[in-house]
């Protein structure tokens, strides 16, 4: 069992700071994740927490206890790399007691640990194979054991559903979520995928070129983000942004578009601070906010660029104006390429972002907004 | 423009049979996914189709002439690849422009200019055209790479996963952008994928691959809403369809069982999660692990032996552990016959 605490930790690279004042505190048993685009250092933050790299600046604390000067091995932290490095000759047997043997355990400990372990992970019945007769998902389990056998504090893993095809991890996605429950240990999780990220932990640290963007539960992640990069990294497919002008009348905030004009009746927010009269603005919505009146004639007038049918639902992109919009529609919705229809926003679920992308306002679904979506008569 | 029709076409490596008595027709100007998991014969039809492999034994067409001995250079076939076949060193103009200039008869410069604009504009890449393209993001180099292709205006375009090394929202993106070009060009368009929502979104018609056998050949709806068979409904849907044995659910059986066993295959987003009393449970069920999503919620339940998956609402969230019913559209319940895989209808 482990807390985990990172406090304003920077890690260079010559001139590339891979981590950039990082201040993190994962809780005790808990599942953590860490999402971010290819480089934005979440395996060398992983790296950092287990001791392989030293941060120039900045401390890593377990349980409170300093631990930046120690030695990887006596931190006893796990951690899983992307690339499962399976011992090929020997049985996996051998490479899940291998860990235990290296740290001198009682012969008959270890066979009881390797059971165990074996159990957890459904691979009992593989304990004589070798890696090579081994398909990716039982390749990827034993990868796994070889963490757990060891019953370390926290484990780290590094992106370790990537290399597995679609079926399996959507599989293991669910299966690692069922494990981290029962066994109740720290877990930090490294990917670059959102659904991973949105599904899996209790709460996630949004990462972008080294400095922590949010940190929150996924759902406050995807309801709220902190900023433009946020609402970009989780949902699929990703939050639409139209760019608008601000007009404040009697406290009130409104969005203008050629198209359209949004009010936002934002209680308690001193908005003027951030947007005054005349600024762009961001206006941003998620497809699923975005509904589609077939014929036109009700709401904002756009047209159908094309509509992408994936099955249980279709993605419509919409033009309104010289913008493009993606909405998600049901299957049921027949819609031909540049029919004129007409859209809605979902009026409690918008939010506004400054020029430069950082959270004005964000509305999951409470009357945040009073919203006069109106069409200029023309 | 051209058709494709492929006859019979079978590629052996030596004993391998990667691609096995492949029947299909691409209809002048439509836009197919050849879609299946690794080694499922894909990139081999491919390559066939654009004289990079030569068959074993059948025949390719393109408009009605046998192609299958003709160099790779005189098939008029254009192609975008997974890794950016861009020249770095060169400036995004005489990328796309390169295609022009080496046609002899050289093409006028000012027709190669108006080429290179049109192009650029379609693949939006018109503002970095003086810009080297070595220096460019990921995903711009792989517009220069299809506008690149594109310039040469071929009779058919081949694609090989071109977007799989972009970021998700690139992708998303420029999924409608391919969309909508293709449908403005009409170039006939062959797209291999093994991502099941390129192939939903994309194209008009999916041919489903496994073991380098075709399982199906449809439009995305029906590949979606009436699978040939267990391999095709499995594979398509991003989150599974539910099978179980058939035997465990009462839903009156359409032509009884026959001393057949069968599995029944149902799609998430067809399960209704109810109360576990209710008239409409068709099967009780107890809620394992929910899923957020976002917009909505993949929720775990366990039914006998069996980890059911349907599709929730974040605000009616059943709680871990809580027994419930699921209702089961029977209008939406497939039956694969555990012998063959095929459906039962």
């Amino acid at each position: 069992m482990a807390a985990i605490r990172l406090e304003n930790v920077t890690k260079r690279f010559g001139s590339i700071a891979a981590l950039d004042g990082v201040s993190l505190e994962v809780g005790d048993g808990e599942f953590f994740a860490v999402l971010g685009p290819p480089g934005a250092g979440k395996t060398t933050l992983l790296r950092t927490i287990v001791g392989l790299e030293r941060p120039e600046g900045g401390d890593v604390y377990v349980d409170g206890e300093r631990v930046t000067g120690v030695y990887p091995g006596d931190r006893d932290i796990a951690i899983m790399f992307q690339n499962l490095a399976l011992y090929p000759d020997k049985t996996v047997y051998n490479n899940l007691a291998f860990p235990l043997r290296q740290r001198k355990t009682p012969k008959d400990e270890i066979a009881r640990r390797v059971e165990q372990t074996a159990q957890t992970l459904h691979i009992g019945h593989l304990l004589k194979r070798k890696p090579a007769k081994l398909s990716g998902g039982e390749r990827q389990r034993v990868a796994l054991g070889r963490v757990l056998v060891r019953a370390p504090k926290a484990f780290l893993l590094d992106e370790p559903l990537s290399a597995l095809d679609a079926l399996l991890r959507l599989e293991m996605r669910a299966e690692l979520k069922r494990l981290q429950r029962d066994l109740g240990r720290t877990l930090v999780y490294v990917t670059h995928d959102q659904v991973e990220a949105m599904t899996m932990p209790e709460r996630v640290a949004v990462l972008r070129e080294g400095v922590v963007q949010q940190v929150d539960t996924p759902e406050n992640v995807y309801h709220r983000p902190s900023n433009q990069f946020v609402a970009t990294v989780v949902g699929s497919p990703p939050m639409n942004f139209i760019q608008c002008r601000v007009g404040v009348r009697n406290g009130v905030l409104r969005l203008h578009h050629d198209l359209f004009d949004v009010e936002v009746a934002a209680k308690g927010l001193s908005l003027r601070q951030t947007l005054s009269e005349g600024t762009r603005c961001l206006l941003g919505v998620r497809p699923e906010d975005v509904h589609v009146e077939p014929g036109g004639s009700a709401g904002v007038p756009a047209t159908v660029y094309v509509t992408e049918p994936l099955g249980g639902e279709t993605v419509v992109d919409l033009r309104l104006g010289d913008h493009l919009v993606k909405s998600l529609a049901p299957p049921t919705l027949q819609l031909r390429q540049d029919e004129r229809v007409g859209i809605r926003l979902d009026p409690r679920r918008l939010h506004v972002f400054t020029q430069d992308g950082e959270a004005v306002v964000s509305a999951a679904g409470e009357d945040l907004f009073a919203v006069a979506a109106t069409v200029p008569a023309s | 423009m051209a058709e494709i029709r492929l006859e019979n076409l079978t590629k052996d490596f030596g004993g391998l049979v990667a691609v096995a008595d492949l029947n299909l027709v691409v209809d002048d100007g439509a836009f197919i996914a050849l879609l299946g998991p690794s080694g499922c014969g894909k990139t081999t039809t491919m390559n066939m189709i654009s004289g990079l492999e030569t068959p074993t034994s059948g025949e390719i067409y393109f408009d009605d002439q046998p192609v299958s001995r003709v160099e790779p250079g005189r098939r008029n076939v254009g192609f975008v690849f997974q890794n950016y076949a861009i020249f770095t060193h060169m400036r995004v103009y005489d990328n796309l422009a390169f295609g022009l200039r080496v046609r002899k008869p050289r093409p006028e410069k000012a027709e190669i200019d108006g080429e290179v604009k049109r192009v650029a504009e379609i693949v939006g890449v018109s503002r970095i055209l003086d810009r080297r393209a070595g220096r460019l993001s990921v995903n711009d180099m792989q517009k220069v790479a299809l506008g690149r292709s594109m310039i040469v205006n071929p009779a058919i375009f081949l694609l090989d996963e071109p977007f799989s090394n972009l970021d998700a929202a690139f992708r998303a993106y420029m999924r409608a952008e391919l969309k909508r070009i293709q449908s403005e060009v009409g170039q006939t368009m062959v797209y291999v994928t093994h991502d099941q929502v390129e192939a939903m979104s994309m194209a008009d018609r999916i041919a489903v691959m496994n073991l380098g056998v075709l399982q199906q050949y449809g439009t995305p709806g029906e590949i979606y809403d009436a699978p040939e068979n267990r391999f095709v409904a499995g594979f398509v849907g991003s989150t599974q369809m539910n099978f179980v044995p058939a035997a465990l659910v009462p839903l009156g059986l359409r032509g009884g069982v026959n001393g057949r066993s069968l599995t029944v295959g149902i799609r998430p987003e067809s399960i209704r999660i109810v109360d576990a009393g209710a008239p409409e449970a068709t099967i009780g069920a107890r809620v394992t692990l929910v899923e957020p999503l976002g917009a909505k919620d993949v929720v775990h339940l366990a039914f006998d032996e069996y980890d059911v998956r349907a599709i929730g609402t974040p605000g009616e969230r059943p709680r871990i552990g809580e027994n419930v019913g699921l209702a089961l559209d029977p209008g939406r319940v497939h039956m694969f016959d555990d012998e063959t895989g095929k459906v039962v209808r």
